[in-house]
């Protein structure tokens, strides 16, 4: 889950029409609306996810002027937990009583719905952690909410229940509205006349949740977030280029463990995470250099892409590759991608592979045949060993020395055609195919995309069907034809 | 003989509308679907009513597709996460009973509606985040197999219902039981083969998915399988997050369910508060840690197993199997 500043949270309450102290979000230190609330106020630096920051000095009342000006300025600069994003200058505002209020979301069990919480205290402010036997706690629906009437009869006990109901409405309806995970005011300010103010506030949320037309709400500061590194700033326009089909890869920022073996993995789906995570989560000898999660209908292009990004990481010795493939993807395409990948990088890992799924024979076997040609030692596993067997050969694998190869040469000039999605350059070298029968990279196809015009002798795609980047043809040119038939599949900044 | 729909749903023929049906992956699923032998009677995109694809009618809504062709009792997602919430009141409204939602990343805000509809309406549904199911009487609903050849020749008529929160290992667990002469390790340390040409089959996979809050849950599934006479044994495989293995084991333990069960249980060095997996493998507390999870499996006489391939000899072991 994603943590919004308070500035931000404030937006979303007042668009529910729930009342908030007075305030100004400051976006720079000489922002003209520093002036707009004279003292007494509070001073709140605004930094994403940041916590306890009255402690650190990110938060403070001010009582005049000139002390406004030398501690803006002062917090602006502070870097106690990330970049400031700007400060919140909220009126102190007089009141006579604090509660406490939050939402949060009750996943539900075999006895019990799911929903929202409504949690209240009548004993707000700081501390209220410690004041947990305090909390009332009210299940409601999200489905249908609960109306101002009806939270009336919870809060009989204190005065103005009726205030506190319209105003704990509002809490509600801006937590289901903008689908937040986690709402909290505290404290919640009671007035004189039993009026109520949201005084400081929190939400968090789902990024994936978020309307479209809400987005510009919820987007926050991201400088603070783990800075990506070169190859993580590769797959993100791998995967920009094309969007189909998960490709998740994460390095390890970890130090390696001394004497640890150093594993690249390209694994398949929360599965496969779970099963490698099963198998070396309580092991100090292998450190996993990548997280990865290659799943979802991948075409071949973006798995090539992908696995060479994967293959220029630095610190791997060996490649550890699992396809779970019956749901979305074919075994034998990926086998294809991931034969051009270790032939193609020239960084390749000796790899242990298997395959899973649709066509796991045939994958198994095209690597198997074309294994003696790679600059590299490559192993197969049938699919029926899960990824406990493989970890058995990693020691084996990592004593291999790792290479730095020059890769078989790329296909130049202009291409035959290029096609759009999946991205690809296709070439086609009439000297290498001379018969007037289709060559076996236009057989192969299986969209029929790719048509044989006998007169030029020449492949071309065909205008009602689509390429589905699978790379048989490349493939099959190369197995069975004469390499008439190469695709050149370029990886942004990867050079 | 019933499928499992019958025992989870009380559906003896599933009439499948199929949400997304125009898109090239509802399209795609459609044909596998189909080409399995689930009846697919009408596909339902908003603005696309009146076309029809591979012959199948598209309507404007569910409630004009079951207007139109009353028999419809099933509904199949293929919308973006989304769309999932519109779509599952959409069939819900028009008294769709049974329904499944493939789609991965709905808001959890939507995942609860649609639980507390389904419930008013009468409606359960698979998901989401699911491959789906497959029957071994022949029919599916999702992804299962990638294609309708690879799903007939992988998943093959049998005594093992299949339950899973992974799509993965889901689909592993069904295509290894319907493998003649399969190798695996075996109690006694050994490795080789696990049973001889007679592998045991499965008489259904039930993908329940990888969120927080999905419809069928673990138990729910069990209790399907616990009716459904072709299963003699249940292969499953849990994880952390989420209370569904306590519930299934307290299940148990009162008796409820009595077949035998299998459970290879995912996340041992899953930290707390930390998404490992899928999102509902997320551990929220205590109860939904590996180790608590284990103990009331164990405690309740569940098998559960060290490695995910164990699963198979475990289950040749409660059916008497051996090579």
């Amino acid at each position: 889950m994603t943590a919004l500043p308070e500035y931000k949270t404030r937006r979303l309450l007042a668009n529910q029409g729930v009342p908030l102290v007075d305030g100004v979000f400051l976006n720079t230190q000489n922002d003209p609306g520093r002036d707009r609330l004279p003292p007494p106020v509070y001073l709140k630096a605004q930094i994403t996810g940041a916590t306890s920051r009255a402690a650190q000095g990110l938060v403070r009342r001010v009582e005049d002027p000139l002390q406004m000006a030398s501690d803006i300025e002062e917090m602006f600069a502070a870097k106690a937990q990330g970049p400031v994003e700007g400060l919140l200058v909220t009126s102190a505002a007089k009141l006579c009583h604090e509660y406490y209020v939050g939402c949060i979301l009750d996943f539900g069990s075999a006895n019990k719905l799911p929903g929202g919480i409504l949690m209240f205290s009548s004993q707000g402010g700081s501390g209220v952690e410690e004041r947990s036997g305090s909390l009332k706690k009210i299940s409601f629906s999200l489905l249908r909410p609960p109306t101002a009437d009806m939270l009336t009869g919870h809060f009989a006990e204190l005065d103005h229940p009726e205030a506190l109901a319209t105003f704990l409405e509002g809490i509600i309806n801006t937590f289901i509205r903008y689908k937040l995970t986690v709402l909290e005011v505290n404290p919640v300010g009671v007035r004189e006349d039993g009026s109520l103010l949201v005084i400081d506030c929190r939400a968090e949320f789902e990024r994936h949740a978020i309307a479209k037309a809400d987005k510009p709400l919820f987007t926050i500061h991201d400088a603070g977030r783990e800075e990506q590194t070169r190859i993580e700033r590769i797959v993100e326009k791998i995967n920009a280029l094309e969007p189909a089909g998960t490709g998740f890869i994460r390095e390890n920022r970890a130090p390696v463990p001394a004497g640890a073996y150093r594993v690249a993995t390209n694994l398949c789906g929360g599965g496969g995470k779970m099963l490698w995570e099963m198998a070396v989560g309580g092991r100090k000898d292998i450190y996993s250099a990548n997280e990865s999660d290659t799943s979802g209908g991948l075409s071949a292009f973006k798995s090539y892409r992908l696995l060479r990004a994967i293959l220029a990481l630095d610190t791997p010795q060996v490649l550890l590759l699992t396809g779970s493939g019956m749901a979305f993807q074919n075994q034998y395409h990926l086998a294809a991608a991931v034969w051009k990948a270790l032939r193609e990088s020239p960084t390749p890992l000796p790899s242990l592979l298997r395959f899973g799924g649709t066509e796991e024979d045939k994958a198994q076997a095209l690597m198997e045949r074309v294994m003696p040609s790679l600059p590299v030692k490559v192993k197969t596993f049938p699919a029926h060993l899960f990824p406990s067997a493989m970890i058995d050969h990693i020691a084996q694998m990592a004593s291999e020395k790792r290479m730095t190869v020059v890769p078989e040469d790329q296909p130049g000039g202009e291409p035959a055609f290029r096609v759009d999605l999946p991205p690809g350059e296709f070439y086609f070298d009439p000297q290498k195919w001379t018969q007037p029968t289709p060559p076996p990279c236009v057989t192969i196809c299986p969209t029929q995309f790719l048509k044989w015009n006998p007169d030029r002798r020449w492949v071309e795609p065909a205008q009602d069907a689509r390429c589905i980047g699978c790379l048989l043809c490349e493939t099959v040119s190369l197995l069975e034809g004469n390499g008439e038939l190469r695709i050149k599949l370029d990886i942004p900044e990867m050079n | 003989m019933d499928g499992i729909l019958k025992h989870l749903a009380d559906i003896e023929t599933p009439n499948v509308l199929v949400f997304g049906i125009t898109g090239k992956m509802g399209r795609n699923a459609s044909r596998t679907m189909k080409a399995v032998g689930t009846p697919i009677l009408a596909g339902c995109t908003p603005g696309k009513g009146g076309q029809s694809v591979d012959g199948v009618p598209v309507f404007n809504s569910a409630a004009e597709a079951v207007a139109a062709i009353p028999e419809i009792n099933c509904a199949v997602t293929y919308v973006p996460a989304g769309a999932v919430k519109a779509a599952a009141m959409d069939a819900m409204e028009a008294g769709i009973r049974f329904l499944v939602f493939t789609a991965d990343g709905v808001p959890i805000h939507d995942q609860i509606v649609v639980k507390e509809y389904a419930r008013a309406k009468g409606s359960l549904y698979l998901g989401p985040n699911t491959v789906g199911m497959l029957d071994t009487t022949g029919y599916l609903f999702g992804l299962i197999g990638g294609n309708a050849e690879w799903a007939r020749k992988n998943y093959l008529p049998g005594c093992v219902g299949i339950i899973s929160r992974s799509g993965g290992l889901s689909q592993l667990f069904g295509a290894f039981h319907c493998r003649p002469h399969l190798s695996g390790p075996r109690p006694d340390g050994s490795f080789g083969p696990l049973w001889d040409e007679t592998y045991p089959g499965v008489s259904a996979v039930l993908c329940i998915g990888g969120d927080p809050i999905p419809g069928v849950t673990l138990l729910d599934a069990a209790r399907a399988f616990q009716k459904d006479p072709r299963t003699k044994v249940m292969a499953v495989y849990g994880e952390t997050g989420t209370t569904q293995e306590n519930d299934l084991a307290a299940a148990v333990r009162t008796g409820a369910i009595t077949k035998p069960i299998v459970l290879f249980l995912g996340g041992k060095f899953s930290k707390a508060g930390v998404a490992q997996s899928h999102a509902g493998a997320m551990i929220r507390n205590e109860e939904e840690s590996y180790a608590y999870k284990r103990n009331v499996l164990e405690d309740a006489g569940i098998t559960v197993v060290q490695r995910p391939d164990a699963v198979f000899s475990h289950t040749a072991s409660v059916l008497n199997k051996g090579a």
